[in-house]
């Protein structure tokens, strides 16, 4: 247990000393976001003057050690120090992103529990609207970072996890949708829009056979 | 992975060939969890409802208690209307036996010990009362015993947090719920520390630490540990013992947003950061109309609806909790 003022920039950041790139910049913005000056978690506990010095310790952890030349200077300046004891274990770990194919890259993931393959869905195949949303909020992406970044009106993107098929356009717009979602969300194209084309079709179909009189 | 899962089976299929030896490895011991998070209505009961469904579900025998004698409506959100006992005739002395105040519920595997009162006034127990209840729980044959903790601070609910196995805080998003639930981490930390430490000198320190404005300008958990090394080395020792033990587990119920996700990150990195603990964030579940009307319909979600999203959380959770050694495990690979 080290006080605050005498941890490296590798404590601070709460990563391992072989901490690659990526896992660097998710543990600098989850750490960022934690010690925002509006931030949540930690207003009631540490003074603002505190708060102040932590952020800039942040900010100049993640400068060193997101630059490898400066790491490496860095690192060599810690050499003398012993490597930190193996902490009590965390089991909720940042999960490291398997490296997308396609071409779209995805929304670079926030913070990924590592429970994945303990969902009870992980068996199953079928993708519906809730499931998508499940996906995008562990992978801590808003529905307006994919509306950026595929220009897909972000009501539709929100019809698409409510399945309000009713109120989306033509089948051919949403499969697109639908791709472009998963892409962004980096999930399995092949297994999502098929899946999930699948319960727009019959929901459409069931719907408008559930109301007589409307026009087919 | 499949290793430790047969390992799993082996216990369990000898439930059914062995009963003697089954009993016998389960009479060991259960596995006592805690919920608690200082602020009432962020969901401790509805977690823990649905946990010990879940966990009942799965086919592990469940005792649910509601400890929460000023509040009790955990028989509510499992279906039990009118429990004919309650953990109030134990408190009282009308009974000293748990296991005649357990009662089912509509769900097999799953019994409930409620707090529904007799008569008005009746306070939380004593210290010894206190006792004697958390060491027949630790005794119940059961796999798993879940203790649905009442809100605040109180001293008889931050015993049963830091008595029990494992010790779930629950948080919702809302500035209100975070200041609680690290009040309740404050309490229940000092609580601790103040228990695993023996010289009068250094409890006394750590009461003067308790108060926010203490002279000593002890503000965190790390001035206080530097005040007792330089007190006393060995209770220092002790301390940092004591606080490498504590592994509370966090819970972000009613999420709605990704960012609401990340609060657990940021709580635990609090935990890191201010307290020197490695709190677990265990997981989250998100805001879920279907939550609500399982409440209405007095059900926990995960039994009346499984697929429902929040239900889908809740069950994950509860995998987590149901196999510690995979949870362990995991640990243990993702160590720093």
């Amino acid at each position: 247990m080290k006080p605050l003022a005498e941890q490296n920039h590798y404590e601070l950041l709460e990563i391992s000393r072989e901490a690659d790139a990526a896992e660097i910049e998710r543990a600098y913005r989850l750490a960022q976001g934690a010690y925002a000056s509006d931030s949540l978690a930690t207003y009631s506990v540490f003074a603002e003057e505190d708060a102040v010095s932590l952020r800039e310790r942040i900010e100049l952890a993640y400068d060193v050690l997101s630059d490898p030349e400066r790491r490496r200077a860095y690192d060599g300046s810690l050499a003398g120090e012993p490597a930190p004891p193996p902490s009590g274990g965390l089991a909720f770990e940042l999960e490291r992103e398997r490296p997308a194919r396609s071409p779209q890259k995805p929304l670079a993931p926030l913070a990924v529990a590592a429970f994945d393959d303990l969902e009870a869905e992980a068996g199953s195949s079928v993708y519906d609207g809730a499931r998508l949303r499940r996906a995008r909020m562990r992978r801590g992406i808003e529905l307006e970072q994919i509306a950026q970044v595929t220009k897909i009106n972000p009501t539709y993107l929100r019809f698409l996890e409510e399945e309000r098929f009713d109120d989306l356009p033509a089948a051919v717009y949403v499969r697109g949708f639908v791709g472009a979602y998963a892409r962004c969300c980096g999930l399995d194209l092949a297994a999502v829009v098929p899946s999930y084309m699948e319960r727009f079709e019959t929901g459409r179909i069931a719907r408008k056979r559930g109301r007589p009189g409307q026009p087919l | 992975m499949t290793a430790r899962r047969e390992g799993e089976s082996i216990i369990t299929s000898l439930g059914s060939t062995t009963p003697p030896l089954a009993s016998a490895l389960r009479a060991a011991r259960p596995r006592v969890l805690a919920c608690g998070g200082g602020k009432g209505g962020v969901g401790k009961t509805f977690l823990v409802a649905n946990l010990a469904a879940a966990l009942a579900r799965r086919g592990r025998s469940v005792l649910a208690i509601d400890v929460d004698l000023e509040g009790a409506n955990l028989h509510t959100c499992l279906g039990v209307p009118s429990p004919r006992s309650s953990l109030a005739d134990f408190v009282a002395h009308r009974e000293e036996d748990l296991a005649k105040l357990v009662v089912d519920t509509p769900l097999r595997n799953l019994k409930l010990i409620a707090a529904t009162q007799g008569h008005l006034g009746a306070a939380q127990p004593r210290h010894f009362r206190r006792e004697r209840l958390l060491q027949a729980v630790h005794r119940f044959p059961a796999d798993f015993v879940l203790l649905d903790l009442g809100a605040g601070t109180h001293p008889a609910v931050i015993d049963y947090f830091l008595a029990a196995d494992e010790g779930l805080i629950v948080l919702s998003p809302e500035p209100t719920s975070v200041e609680n639930a690290y009040s309740f981490l404050r309490a229940a930390f000092y609580r601790r520390m103040r228990e695993a430490l023996a010289t009068r000198a250094v409890r006394r320190l750590i009461a003067q630490a308790m108060d926010q404005r203490n002279e000593r300008g002890i503000r965190t958990p790390l001035d206080l540990l530097r005040e007792i090394q330089s007190l006393d080395p060995a209770e220092g020792a002790r301390f940092v013992a004591s606080l490498q033990q504590f592994r509370p587990r966090l819970v972000v119920n009613e999420v709605r947003t990704s960012e609401d996700i990340k609060l657990g990150f940021a709580v635990r990195s609090v935990c890191k950061k201010y307290f020197g603990i490695d709190a677990e964030y265990l997981g989250y579940v998100n805001h879920d109309e279907a939550a609500r009307r399982s409440m209405l319909a007095r059900r926990p979600l995960v039994d009346s609806q499984p697929t429902a999203d929040a239900a889908v959380y809740l069950t994950r959770i509860a995998s987590k909790l149901a196999d510690p050694r995979r949870a362990s495990a995991e640990a243990r690979e993702g160590a720093l």
